[in-house]
């Protein structure tokens, strides 16, 4: 069953791009991970969902309503958590919490102690005493305190330290065990990748693919950069799935490579090296990737094992 | 409910402060008064050296101001000038302050409708303002009470102090028209403080020159001080106007904030 479907979905903001025609689906149980640049398009896309900003055309639905028309009745069941949190400054921690439980008719008490323990959050500080990340806790809490059924996430892990961050993908994980489906908007692939089943791609509004993290991750192209001892001719790494080759005085070469990591390690130890970089692509890089599949229309098919 | 607690406790401290403010400047004017009294004949010399249209810009009744009533009328033309500040500054913020505070994403986000949300804000509003107007009516009459030479007619009494809440309830749904029209005000203050004063501009011109047409325009003018104390009642014309005035600015407010996109980034 699908929790969320798009259809269409358009936003234009008057001249200045919004979405543009954006059609996909969450399915009940998944992590669905939407990722883009910023100013993609990706918390608009998240804002109509929860009718805070209405389509201009198209539709979505969540648990097969109608956002617009059923949007009280459906926000009983989710959970929101935006990308900047903002909160009645003058408000206790605790007293925030317990009003945003007041809006479902359920006992929440026990649920806000629980959660605020494990973020490690003061529920008796004041809001506006709050660091960034602090506040960020705050929102996670309101987001999980009613136990939704869709938990909505914007940007997510932006001011939580790592350790935080890893405390908060295991509460995620656990209420997805329990049913709950989770969409979560990201800028950052590792994230994405580590947590999610499926990721939508959007870039300037429009929706690129939508794929399966394991499907993306056999694409995965690495960024490696080498320094050899002394120049080599940079035709010797034209291996099947290499791309973007550039040399820099025959000494520096870079390139892109996706397909099997044996293989160009094999060929790297022919070389005398000096230096070794292997990086994870940014996301540029990968639309990179999508906007290359799209032009070359198929010429280019990266390499897969 | 609970929205409508948040509300309230939200504004409890403007709350507290203006409802001071206002028992502050009754208190003030109130304990003046019996000097006022005891020298009136002086006072209305005095005041009879002012050229007229002064006289009427400031809602001076030369041959009442003597007397309880005619003094508290015209005092109140600065009660109700700061009550119209107090309420303008309640009706534009409740929507607005969510949306400047960005705070509009949590309550909207919440399974409730907008029409609840502003439901619930349009009450802890006239809460607010009923429980400022109780306070201030309450002390209003203690002081007048206590510096009264002679018996006064209470009934103008409450009819004159009531005249505060209805403009203070014109006001605040002017305010809330406004925030609902402009969602992105970041600043209440010059917002009310510029309407108020343009109104109350407007109805000093308008007594100074008597000109009858421009009592339409100005919600100051929609209770005439010398009228009440007349008839010990209100002008039914303007009071409906006045009703209506608000039920078109609440529901028109309501209309636009339902179909308006919110954006608190």
């Amino acid at each position: 069953m699908n929790v969320i479907e798009l259809n269409q979905l358009t936003k234009r903001y008057g001249q200045s791009r919004g979405i543009e025609d954006i059609t996909f689906s969450v399915k009940e149980g998944e992590i669905f991970g939407f990722i883009g640049p910023n100013g993609a398009g990706k918390s608009t896309t998240l804002r109509t969902l929860l009718s805070i900003i209405y389509p201009t055309s198209g539709s979505a639905s969540i648990f097969g309503k109608d956002v617009v028309k059923y949007g009280p009745e459906i926000k009983k069941h989710i959970g929101y958590l935006p990308s900047e949190v903002f909160y009645y400054d003058k408000m206790k921690v605790k007293d925030l919490l317990h009003y945003s439980a007041s809006f479902y008719k359920k006992d929440c008490k026990k649920r806000i102690r629980e959660l605020a323990e494990r973020m490690d959050l003061d529920l008796n500080k004041r809001i506006d005493d709050l660091s960034y990340g602090n506040r960020k806790k705050v929102g996670i809490v309101q987001g999980l305190l009613h136990e939704p059924k869709l938990i909505i996430l914007d940007e997510p892990t932006g001011g939580l330290d790592p350790l935080m961050q890893q405390t908060f993908f295991e509460l995620l994980k656990e209420e997805n065990q329990k049913g709950a489906t989770i969409l979560f908007s990201s800028h950052i692939l590792s994230e994405v990748q580590k947590m999610c089943d499926r990721v939508a791609i959007i870039k300037e509004g429009k929706l690129i693919t939508v794929e399966k993290i394991s499907t993306l991750q056999e694409r995965n192209h690495k960024k490696i950069r080498i320094e050899t001892k002394v120049p080599v001719d940079a035709g010797l790494f034209a291996l099947d799935g290499v791309t973007k080759v550039e040399s820099e005085e025959g000494n520096r070469i870079s390139f892109l490579y996706s397909g099997d990591i044996n293989l160009i390690m094999r060929r790297l130890a022919e070389v005398q090296l000096a230096n070794l970089w292997v990086d994870e692509p940014d996301l540029e890089e990968i639309f990179l990737h999508y906007y290359e599949k799209e032009d070359v229309q198929g010429e280019h098919v990266p390499a897969r094992t | 409910m609970n929205m409508f607690l948040h509300e309230l406790r939200e504004n409890r401290r403007p709350m507290i402060i203006w409802t001071f403010s206002l028992v502050a400047v009754t208190v003030l004017f109130f304990s003046m008064y019996p000097s006022i009294e005891k020298d009136g004949d002086q006072f209305i010399k005095v005041l009879q050296n002012y050229p007229e249209g002064v006289l009427k810009a400031l809602g001076v009744q030369i041959n009442s101001i003597t007397s309880l009533l005619g003094f508290y009328c015209y005092f109140f033309l600065y009660i109700m000038l700061c009550g119209a500040i107090q309420a303008m500054n309640l009706g534009t913020g409740i929507l607005s302050k969510e949306v400047s505070g960005k705070t509009a994403e949590f309550i909207l986000t919440k399974p409730v409708t907008r029409v609840r949300i502003m439901i619930s804000k349009l009450f802890a509003v006239l809460a607010i303002l009923v429980i400022t107007n109780l306070v201030f009516v309450a002390v209003s009459y203690m002081m007048a009470k206590a510096v009264a030479v002679e018996d006064f007619d209470v009934r103008t009494f409450f009819l004159i102090s009531a005249a505060n809440l209805f403009v203070q309830l014109i006001f605040a749904a002017l305010g809330f028209f406004v925030s609902a029209l402009f969602t992105k005000i970041r600043s209440v203050l010059p917002v009310s403080l510029g309407t108020v004063f343009a109104f109350f501009i407007i109805s000093m011109f308008g007594s100074a020159i008597g000109d009858e047409a421009s009592r339409y325009f100005t919600p100051f003018k929609y209770v005439d001080m010398s009228y009440i104390m007349k008839h010990s009642a209100y002008e039914p014309l303007y009071l409906d106007m006045g009703a209506a005035l608000i039920a078109v600015a609440v529901g028109a407010g309501c209309l636009l904030f339902v179909k308006k996109d919110i954006h608190t980034v």
